[in-house]
């Protein structure tokens, strides 16, 4: 049924437009003339003739009466496009000399201007939907052999908190055993204790620790400080712009080059010294760290001051000072009484020991031998035995915590999806190389870039949330399709490194492209089969992507 | 919601002392400049001498030669300083009553850079003929004009020359004694004076005597002659001093516009005198300013060294054609008089006197001295898209992409340095860019263009062809030694400069950007004809050199030193660089090249930005000042970075910013690497839509900017207006510098520029109705002007349609200009009180030349009341009757209304037409000889009622006459 409108100018072409050119097929009924040959626009606004319908002159206030033309902006035009799909188009695209893809028929154009291709659009359609099909069933089976770990690390994580609760239980009763001993032990010595703990020696050792712990950690405070100004001059030098001639900024690179042994930075052509420089800077770094090192024989170096401080501050001082009691009256003055154990059968020991104590209290209440030398060794032994029980303890509390926790996370819709088809992939690194750094992002963990010619790895951000936009709800394919890493090291003069990694439905996990589009702000993309979907749940996906689209950048 | 202000205000606080800081210490004052200070002193030594004052330069009348064919005059000047130096004075009179003044040192020791103004000017003016130059007793003296009302007259003692209208002088050369020309002299003879004068100083009257002779005029000391230091830079001085200082005044004029570029009032502020504005001078000095005051006398990018003297009764200017360091002291004696002091470091003095007498005519004058801006390629006037930097081609489709889906328009996506490897101009990065052809033909597939940038800094890389082309040609900038090749600090690290007063550079240059293979050496064979460039950094910007840019000493072609050209610098690489895209296709093409640099002439060759602007509320505001500042000095196709280059600006601020891009000549959206991303797509609501709807005006309304650029190209009238060129004789407008018209249409913008304005003030100059361009509403200004308050809400840019006017628009969105090709367009009769309008419409191809064959369309629309209570709209052809003023380069004879560009366009259309401030609803509408039209008519205030008020408005639907030909509608 065609309908041409005749106008009454002798106009080629003009307005000359079918009356259903453009009309969504849903709303097509709505198109017809009233008896009195008017038409009512859509939002019931205006009744205006039906000649004005398509007449490329723009009446209705919803700009309903120009479905085909273009006339009235922000409108969408429908394309037929017969032996393909039909496909919706914004008006402004209508009659603009350009042949939209999406308009296969090349009905968004005066006639002659586009051939109808919907043939050949439809059979590479075909191909490509056949293509995302394939990758999408082999990606959809691999993610079922995610779901299957899921479940399965769901049994393991069960058995892990069974076991360990039992564990729990059982190293429950053994640590009250050992504290029931423990503190009988102490509750005899204690009052000896305190009496040792006030040597002058013994207090002066802990206040040397407390000090040498204090200045280990102002040390760290430090040392990190030292590292981060570093970088920050690192990067300043590197960086920086000679453009405007900053004296300050020229004389606080000229003065960290001094002070790192750095060469000048302007000397040679700036391009090449980043190449070598990361290396010359290290080994000159070092050899003055070293350089500098050369100290008395008894002094600590900095490694062992890096790696041996934490054993030393952490020793048990209440052993130590019974211990060198120990060391300070036996054995050349020690009473025989003491040591008198180590000479009798083993059988015989604990009514010695009992014996002992009753010889020992004696003599001590009759003041003839002090009673801090007693047992001492015994109270400092089963403390350590207590309290490596009550580690373990912690150790199997907190392994079966954590179970419970990943357990919680496996079929959560926030963290490794209602399937748990993502917890097979926790920890999984991907890797990209892109110019003169690798990108790397470990998921649900941290995302690196890696210099590939030496230099200091940053830190581009820790895992965050997956898609945060409002517009997106969790659980949804396009949740699903966006992570976000932060905090990552802060660039110099700018924000903390952020990444925002943008997944697709793939067979492999893989990291394909890295941009920085903003200053420190990456996007990365790649692809999983955790996003393959099955082909029957494709509901919601076509909807929703546009949505995907639009917090990209 | 909270926490999204609460990010925005973080940002805020991060930019903001960062944001404030002009390195102020990297550039000169005068007093850091020995020449500016020779000139202050030698000023305050006149003031102090009041009326003692008496200039030492003579004319000797027994010199004066005149030849009277070509209406010249030369005459030998003299000093009484140095009796034994020769200066020769000559004065031309052009055709169109424009006074040339040369004076020049005659066999002096070395020669006097006298070449600027040949780049200046468009061609060799022509010059009057017969105009009696009487020589009289005490003066010199031609009257000419056409009612024999301008006189040019020449004092012999002192020389003083006077330009007079009705009896009034104008323009005065020399008026105060200033004018003080440092002939060349020899150090060693000097240093010998000061030895002997040392010697003999024990006895010595005689000498003392001789060295104060020269004293009450030059100072005591050889300030900085020889040698001056600034910072760490020395600069060597081998020709020691020869800087001029000249007065001019203007002693019936109390304004004066133009010299720019200083991010300043358009009506000039002082800068000595009593309680001056500024304490510095203006300064001509092209450089490249981080982060420059948004109120300031600083030089900036860009030097004309051309003024505007305004009063109510008449308005004159003055062209020097200077190419060095020139500062400008400004003073108002009284309220109707302007002191102007120009020191320049060196060259003659050529300065033009263009006697006006209104804007308009000092326009005309000062175009036919240095041209017009050239017709650019119609998709230049649409939305540039730009950032430092997109990262990818990816990047690019993305962008693009992003601008369709939310279906803005958007013409030209540009690139930044970082596209080149290793910034070498020309050479792709492939790691990110690996495809760049594939990549313009798809944004090339939407009609769209891409800017790409080339600067002229030259990475000294033998891998790098066109570095190595250039230094085997021997055609880069030489250091002081004058061998060699000079050496300096840019993006690319260690660079030269290509020396474009070379002409050897200029067909090599030119072979650069063919996008065919080359067979003598390197050409931009990844590229294609749908890119254009982008020339920044071309004052020279040099990172290490003083002030940032290139050391004075530094040797040009002709062995002229870089203090000699300096300001004209930019230009020959802006001049080279356009004519090479001009010229890379078969049939060539216009093309686009935005500078940042730019001299007298630069409109000839394309586009300028304000530069490195912030993103502040006052370079907002500023910017707007500035295009205008601009526009008066010829360089019309002027715009500011949309958002500001650095920083990051609220939503708020971003959608003014765009309000007031649409409404500069040239529009585009640029932002400095360390900004978040900002294009338009991702602005939350409603934001997003407002400024997509700001878009949409910009491309709506593009006939009147073409129409206007056309206007400019052939008059070199203003493609935006400050109040004053409209209305010359408004005292209360002079200053008006944040409300202007579009050209010739009548559109009046006042753009917001401040935070949190709901509403503004607009000033009508006279008793003519003003409608609201959105919403009708009819105000009434009044013949002793009026501020009349408008609606500003964020969403609202303040926008008049002055009564009497016809406004042509296409109200179709589209991607992209060229897309709109053969849409339809709307008019939209703005009634004035008498019940009249008119308007014109420019259209051509937008891209070739062809319509200097006179492929092109211009109509005039007019409104008028044919009978009482008949108006009648009518469409006439303007070409045929004025072939020869229809467009700019060359002066058609015959114009052919069905042309082949008209043909092309013949089916487009009138859709609509709006007739605003009838007096009551018509009987009928018809096109004449045809049948009746389709209307609809809400009543509303009249254009000739005295009330204020929404107007009538009539909306012809579709009255399907076409642009191309003539017709009538008539409203009974």
């Amino acid at each position: 049924m065609l309908w041409l409108l005749l106008l009454p100018l002798p106009l080629p072409a003009l307005g000359v437009v079918e009356k259903t050119l453009g009309i969504a097929p849903y709303l097509v009924s709505k198109y017809v003339p009233s008896r009195s040959n008017t038409w009512t626009c859509l939002d019931g606004s205006q009744e205006i003739p039906w000649d004005y319908v398509n007449d490329d002159s723009c009446d209705c206030a919803d700009g309903s009466d120009e479905p085909g033309t273009g006339a009235c902006p922000n409108q969408s035009f429908y394309c037929q496009n017969e032996g393909h799909i039909g496909s919706f188009i914004p008006s402004s695209r209508v009659r603009d000399g350009l042949c939209e893809p999406n308009c296969c028929d090349g009905s968004d154009e005066r006639p002659g201007v586009c051939n109808n291709v919907c043939q050949e659009v439809g059979q590479a359609y075909k191909t490509k939907v056949e293509e995302e099909t394939k990758i999408r069933k082999t990606g959809s089976k691999i993610r079922s052999t995610y779901i299957a770990y899921a479940h399965k690390e769901k049994k393991r994580l069960e058995e892990v908190i069974e076991t360990s609760t039992a564990q729990i239980t059982a190293q429950e009763k053994e640590v009250a055993r050992l504290r029931d001993i423990a503190e009988r032990a102490e509750s005899l010595s204690a009052a000896a204790l305190e009496m040792k703990q006030q040597s002058p020696l013994y207090t002066s050792l802990i206040t040397h620790s407390n000090a040498l712990k204090s200045l280990q950690r102002e040390h760290r405070k430090h040392l990190q400080r030292e590292k981060e100004l570093s970088n920050i001059l690192d990067a300043l030098r590197t960086g920086y712009n000679p453009n405007y001639q900053d004296m300050a900024v020229l004389e606080a690179v000229r003065g960290w080059e001094e002070i790192a042994g750095l060469p000048h930075i302007n000397d040679v052509g700036k391009d090449s010294v980043s190449d070598e420089e990361a290396g010359v800077e290290e080994d000159t770094v070092s050899d003055v760290a070293q350089s500098k090192e050369e100290v008395d024989d008894e002094m600590w170096s900095a490694e062992e001051l890096e790696n041996d401080l934490d054993d030393l501050l952490n020793s048990d001082y209440i052993s130590l000072l019974l211990e060198h009691d120990e060391y300070v009256q036996s054995p050349p003055e020690g009473s025989v009484l003491f040591d008198i154990a180590s000479y009798l059968p083993d059988s015989v020991v604990p009514q010695y020991e009992e014996f002992k104590e009753t010889i020992l209290s004696l003599l001590v209440s009759f003041g003839i031998i002090k009673s801090e030398t007693s047992s001492s060794t015994d109270t400092s032994r089963s403390r350590q035995v207590l309290t490596d029980a009550e580690n373990e303890l912690n150790k199997v509390k907190k392994d079966k915590e954590n179970a419970e926790n990943d357990l919680k996370e496996i079929f959560n819709i926030h963290g490794y999806g209602l399937e748990g088809e993502w917890k097979k992939l926790d920890g999984t690194c991907l890797r990209t190389e892109n110019g003169d750094y690798t990108y790397e992002v470990c998921l649900f963990g941290e995302a690196k870039q890696i210099p590939n010619k030496g230099g200091s790895t940053f830190s581009l951000g820790k895992f965050a949330s997956w898609n945060p936009s409002p517009d997106v709800k969790p659980g949804e394919e396009a949740y699903y399709q966006k992570q976000i890493y932060n905090r990552g090291t802060r660039c110099w003069n700018g924000p903390e490194r952020n990444v925002v990694l943008l997944l697709s439905c793939g067979t492999e996990n893989t990291l394909n492209s890295v941009v920085e589009l903003e200053k420190c702000e990456y996007q990365f993309t790649g692809t999983t089969p955790a996003l393959c979907r099955p082909l029957d749940s494709f509901e919601g996906r076509n909807g929703k992507k546009s949505n995907a689209g639009k917090d990209e950048l | 919601m909270r926490s999204v202000v609460l990010f925005g205000s973080f940002y805020a606080l991060l930019a903001l002392p960062h944001a404030l800081a002009v390195k102020s210490q990297d550039f000169k004052t005068c007093s850091q400049s020995g020449f500016c200070r020779r000139g202050r002193a030698l000023a305050a030594r006149a003031q102090e001498a009041q009326s003692s004052w008496k200039s030492p330069y003579t004319v000797d009348p027994s010199s004066i030669v005149i030849s009277p064919e070509d209406s010249t005059v030369k005459a030998a000047v003299k000093s009484s300083l140095y009796p034994e130096i020769k200066f020769g004075l000559e004065l031309r009179i052009h055709d169109d009553g424009v006074v040339r003044v040369l004076l020049d040192e005659v066999d002096g020791l070395k020669k006097r850079y006298d070449e600027a103004a040949s780049w200046a000017l468009v061609s060799e003016p022509k010059l009057s003929k017969g105009i009696r130059w009487a020589a009289g007793k005490k003066e010199l003296r031609a009257v000419f004009g056409e009612k024999n009302d301008i006189e040019v007259a020449v004092d012999y003692d002192p020389l003083r020359v006077r330009l007079r209208r009705g009896g009034e002088d104008q323009i005065v050369l020399n008026g105060r004694g200033l004018l003080h020309m440092e002939h060349f002299r020899s150090q060693t003879l000097k240093e010998t004076i000061e030895e002997v004068a040392s010697d003999e100083n024990a006895e010595g009257q005689e000498v003392l005597q001789v060295e104060n002779v020269r004293a009450w005029f030059e100072g005591d000391s050889e300030d900085a002659y020889w040698e001056e230091k600034f910072s760490s830079w020395t600069d060597s001085k081998p020709k020691g001093p020869e800087s001029l200082s000249l007065d001019i005044t203007f002693p019936n004029h109390g304004t004066v516009y133009g010299i720019p570029q200083h991010a300043t009032n358009l009506s000039l502020p002082s800068t000595t005198g009593d309680s001056p504005s500024y304490t510095d001078p203006f300064r001509l000095y092209n450089a490249d300013v981080f982060e420059y005051l948004a109120s300031s006398p600083m030089s900036l990018y860009g030097s004309i060294p051309v003024m505007h003297a305004h009063s109510a009764d008449t308005t004159v200017g003055v062209f020097n054609a200077v190419g060095s360091e020139t500062w400008i002291d400004i003073s108002y004696p009284t309220k109707k008089s302007t002191h102007t002091h120009w020191i320049s470091e060196s060259g003659i003095m050529d300065v033009f006197l263009l006697p006006g007498p209104t804007p308009e005519e000092v326009f005309a004058q000062y175009a036919r001295l240095t041209g017009t801006t050239a017709l650019p390629a119609h998709w230049s006037l649409g939305y540039h898209q730009c950032r430092w930097n997109y990262v990818s081609s990816d990047d690019v489709r993305t962008v693009q992409r992003r601008f369709d889906e939310e279906d803005m328009p958007v013409d030209v996506f540009w690139l930044d340095i970082e596209y080149a490897q290793d910034h070498k101009y020309f050479i792709w990065d492939h790691k990110t860019f690996p495809d760049p052809v594939e990549m313009t033909n798809d944004v090339a597939a939407a009609g769209r263009k891409m800017v790409v940038i080339v600067d002229p800094h030259l990475k000294r890389t033998s891998d790098y062809p066109v570095y190595q082309e250039a230094s085997d040609l021997d055609i880069l900038v030489k250091p002081k030694s004058g061998e060699g090749e000079y050496e300096g600090w840019c993006w690319t690290g260690s660079s030269s400069w290509i020396d474009h007063f070379n002409p050897a550079s200029w067909d090599w240059w030119i072979s650069k950007f063919k996008t065919t293979k080359n067979d003598t050496g390197f050409s931009w064979t990844e590229s294609t004809e749908d890119i254009h460039i982008w020339n920044d950094m071309n004052e020279p910007s040099i990172f290490n050199g003083p002030e940032i840019t290139m050391p004075k000493d530094s040797i040009h072609h002709g062995g002229w030193e870089h203090r000699d050209v300096h300001n004209i610098n930019g230009m020959l690489f802006h001049n080279n660089t356009a004519q090479a895209v001009r010229l890379r296709s078969d049939i060539p093409k216009r093309p686009f090249v935005l500078t940042r640099s730019f001299f007298a002439g630069s409109q000839r060759v394309g586009a300028m930005w304000t530069g490195d602007n912030l993103g502040t509320w006052d370079h907002m505001a500023v910017g707007v000042k500035m295009v205008l500042a601009n526009g008066i000095a010829g360089m019309a196709f002027a715009g500011s970075d949309v958002g500001g280059f650095f920083g990051n600006p609220e939503p708020e601020m971003l959608v003014r910013w765009y309000q007031v891009g649409i409404f500069s000549p040239f529009f585009r959206a640029h932002a400095h690497i360390d900004t978040k991303r900002r294009e338009p797509f991702l602005l939350d609501e409603p934001y997003k839509s407002i400024v997509r709807d700001i878009l949409r005006l910009r491309y709506a309304m593009l006939p009147i900017w073409y129409t206007a650029f056309r206007e400019n190209s052939v008059t070199g009238m203003p493609i935006v207006r400050p109040h004053y060129v409209v209305f010359p004789q408004d005292t209360a407008g002079f200053a008006i510098d944040d409300q202007f018209f579009v050209g010739s249409s009548g559109i009046l913008v006042k753009p917001v520029t401040e935070k949190d304005k709901t509403e503004a003030t607009v000033y009508i100059a006279e008793d003519q109705v003003y409608y609201d361009y959105f919403t009708q509403y009819a105000y009434r200004g009044s013949s002793k002007g009026k501020h009349i308050t408008v609606a500003a809400e964020l969403h609202q840019v303040p926008v008049l349609i002055r009564g009497g006017s016809i406004i042509p628009t296409r109200e179709r969105p589209r991607r992209s200009s060229p897309l709109m090709k053969l849409d339809p367009f709307t008019l939209r009769v703005a009634l004035s009180k008498t019940g009249t309008a008119r308007g014109d419409l420019y259209l051509d191809d937008g891209v070739t030349y062809s319509h200097q064959q006179g492929d092109f369309v211009w109509r005039e629309f007019v409104a008028e009341q044919s009978h009482k209570k008949t108006t009648r709209i009518s469409s006439k052809d303007l070409a045929s009757h004025n072939p020869g003023k229809a467009v700019d380069g060359i002066a058609l004879t015959t114009f052919d209304p069905k042309n082949a560009f008209a043909k092309e366009i013949e089916e487009v259309r009138v859709e609509k037409i709006v007739v605003l401030g009838l007096n009551s609803k018509p009987r009928s509408v018809n096109v004449e000889g045809g049948a009746e039209l389709k209307w609809e008519f809400v009543p509303g205030v009249a254009a000739s009622d005295k009330k204020e008020g929404v107007s009538s408005v009539l909306i012809i639907k579709d009255p399907k006459v076409l642009i191309t030909t003539d017709w009538a509608i008539v409203i009974s």
